[in-house]
């Protein structure tokens, strides 16, 4: 698939606008159950975040009350400094995907579009433009339900690009794509946030948008878990370094000297927290320990992202 | 206006009104060539046979109730209210949008219907030589009456479909509602069976059996019914959460 390009958005103007999304205290009740439980976060004009956390944990609830389809239990959401549905034609600035599968399988893709585009007065033209963005052009008058699931997701892509906004949400746009539809999806998502526009992108799974997103926003039952850069949180993982070596008790206390904190896994190789294999191989060679194996511990990020997923929610 | 153009498109693109449509082709031209040409003469000799006899078009409006329950019914079961919600915020007036094309594809269904009853058993009747008893008035009333009738059941049907997002559900609660449950009151109560929607519809088209209300009462009846649905209908899309 071919390289995507995005003319370079206008500034915004109007709005003293120093946030494109905010969230206070929001909170959505469905009966006794609390979906979403005092949430507060800020998003900033051009960045691409992460909005992370477990199947039900209330990643879905809470976009569509920033969007306007669900009413908030309490707090309130809004976009560009406004409540979602009092924006002038929202879907001129913001851009949405909350299911794959949103279309009637009996009309054609092309419809699909042109349906939407009237209902805020975009000429047929745009419809072309942006099926040609996802590279739907050749399917566009096939009713939707000969489309495969990639095809879907990038259908509802386009009706999301339809008005050229600024903000772009996406409720697991990942799911059922196949790594070439992966790949797609992050280079597109790259693209968009270049020009100084903002995504923000649900997933269940960190390792989906690790290499997409700059910040990440976890919640777990409901309630603000971690909200922090991609980096800080690879740095907090502090990428565990796992060693083995027949000389292991001489590269043990030459780690420790170092400062560097070890520990021993279940089949006798070293783990040393903190550091980079590189450090560790200087180590080992300085202290004359032989290297069998010596490796970064590769889900790292991901069992923090359990860790904290897991964690039951604080009282 | 936009939303309406969308919402226009929206019927059009897909084969739903079209199914609806042939639907009502069919079943209009086999009753209408049925009844006229089997009818022994005595039964539609007169004015008020020929009235009740042409007035098969107010079927039409079961059609045009279907079809406005689809414009509900079918964005919450395909998920398009998600998106079509995200670019009309407004739920009013995407509502209101919807209520004006519900009707405006009713007066469709109306004037195919009633159209082909009316123009078809006429030339048949003549065709058997039997003289047509009714008056210029009567045959105005029965045209007229069944179009804006059968504009005001599309109208419920969005009305009907905003109240019950179910598909199956909507459909069978207007199918009960006008097969079974009006057609029984109306049988044990007249007096207040006349007043329900599909008999007062029925009286829009003239005197089509005894004990209905005259035809101006029997109007706003209707859109009374229609306002009274309307009005359920749009405060259930605006307090509902799109999910």
């Amino acid at each position: 698939m071919g390289p995507i390009h995005f003319v370079e958005s206008p500034a915004i103007e109007g709005e003293n606008v120093s946030y494109v999304v905010q969230s206070d205290s929001l909170s959505k009740r469905y009966g006794k159950v609390l979906a979403v439980d005092d949430l507060s976060f800020k998003i900033e004009a051009g960045t691409i975040t992460g909005f992370l956390g477990p199947n039900g944990a209330g990643k879905s609830t809470t976009l569509r009350m920033l969007l306007g389809l669900a009413k908030p239990s309490s707090g309130h959401a809004t976009i560009f400094g406004i409540p979602y549905d009092q924006l002038e034609t929202p879907a001129l600035r913001v851009g949405a995907v909350l299911e794959a599968t949103d279309f009637h399988p009996g009309r054609s893709g092309r419809d699909h579009l042109r349906m939407l585009s009237r209902a805020v007065g975009l000429p047929d033209a745009r419809v072309d433009e942006v099926l040609s963005l996802v590279e739907l052009h050749d399917a566009a008058k096939r009713r939707v339900k000969g489309y495969s699931l990639g095809m879907r997701q990038r259908l509802g892509l386009a009706a999301a690009l339809l008005g050229n906004p600024d903000l772009l949400v996406l409720d697991e746009p990942a799911n059922g794509l196949d790594p070439e539809g992966v790949r797609w999806l992050r280079d597109f998502l790259r693209d968009f946030a270049l020009g100084g526009r903002t995504v923000l992108v649900s997933s269940h799974v960190l390792a989906e948008v690790a290499q997409t997103v700059d910040q990440v926003l976890i919640i777990n039952r409901g309630r603000l878990v971690t909200e922090s850069t991609l980096d800080d949180l690879t740095a907090r993982v502090g990428g565990a370094v796992r060693v083995r070596s027949p000389q292991l008790d001489q590269l043990d206390d030459a780690l420790r000297r170092e400062g560097i904190v070890t520990s021993r896994s279940n089949d006798h190789a070293l783990l040393a927290q903190g550091t980079t294999r590189e450090r560790v191989g200087d180590i080992a060679f300085a202290a004359g320990a032989a290297i069998y194996e010596l490796a970064t511990e590769g889900s790292s990020l991901e069992e923090i992202f359990l860790d904290l997923t897991s964690v039951e929610a604080t009282p | 206006m936009n939303q309406l153009r969308a919402e226009l498109l929206k019927i059009r693109s897909t084969r739903t009104s079209i199914g609806l449509l042939l639907g009502l082709i069919a079943l209009a031209l086999l009753f209408t060539i049925l009844t006229c040409t089997l009818s022994a003469q005595a039964q539609i000799v007169g004015e008020q046979n020929q009235i009740s006899l042409l007035s098969f078009g107010s079927i039409a409006g079961v059609f045009a109730a279907l079809a406005g329950i689809m414009l509900f019914t079918s964005e919450y079961r395909f998920g398009t209210i998600r998106p079509t919600v995200l670019f009309n915020p407004n739920r009013s007036s995407l509502f209101v949008s919807k209520i004006v094309a519900g009707a405006l594809s009713g007066i469709v269904f109306g004037i195919i219907g009633e159209g082909l009853v009316f123009s078809l058993g006429v030339a048949i009747l003549k065709a058997r030589g039997i003289p047509i008893a009714m008056t210029g008035a009567n045959m105005t009333e029965l045209i007229v009456g069944a179009i804006l009738g059968t504009a005001l059941w599309g109208a419920i049907g969005v009305g009907l479909g905003s109240i019950v997002p179910n598909q199956v559900g909507a459909v069978i609660a207007l199918l009960a509602w006008g097969f079974v449950a009006e057609n029984l009151v109306f049988g044990f109560l007249p007096k207040v069976g006349r007043f329900l929607p599909v008999h007062a519809s029925d009286a829009m088209m003239g005197p089509i059996q005894p004990q209905l209300l005259a035809g101006n009462v029997a109007t706003v009846v209707v859109v009374a019914w229609t306002l009274v649905l309307a009005g359920a209908g749009v405060i259930m899309l605006r307090r509902r959460d799109v999910s």
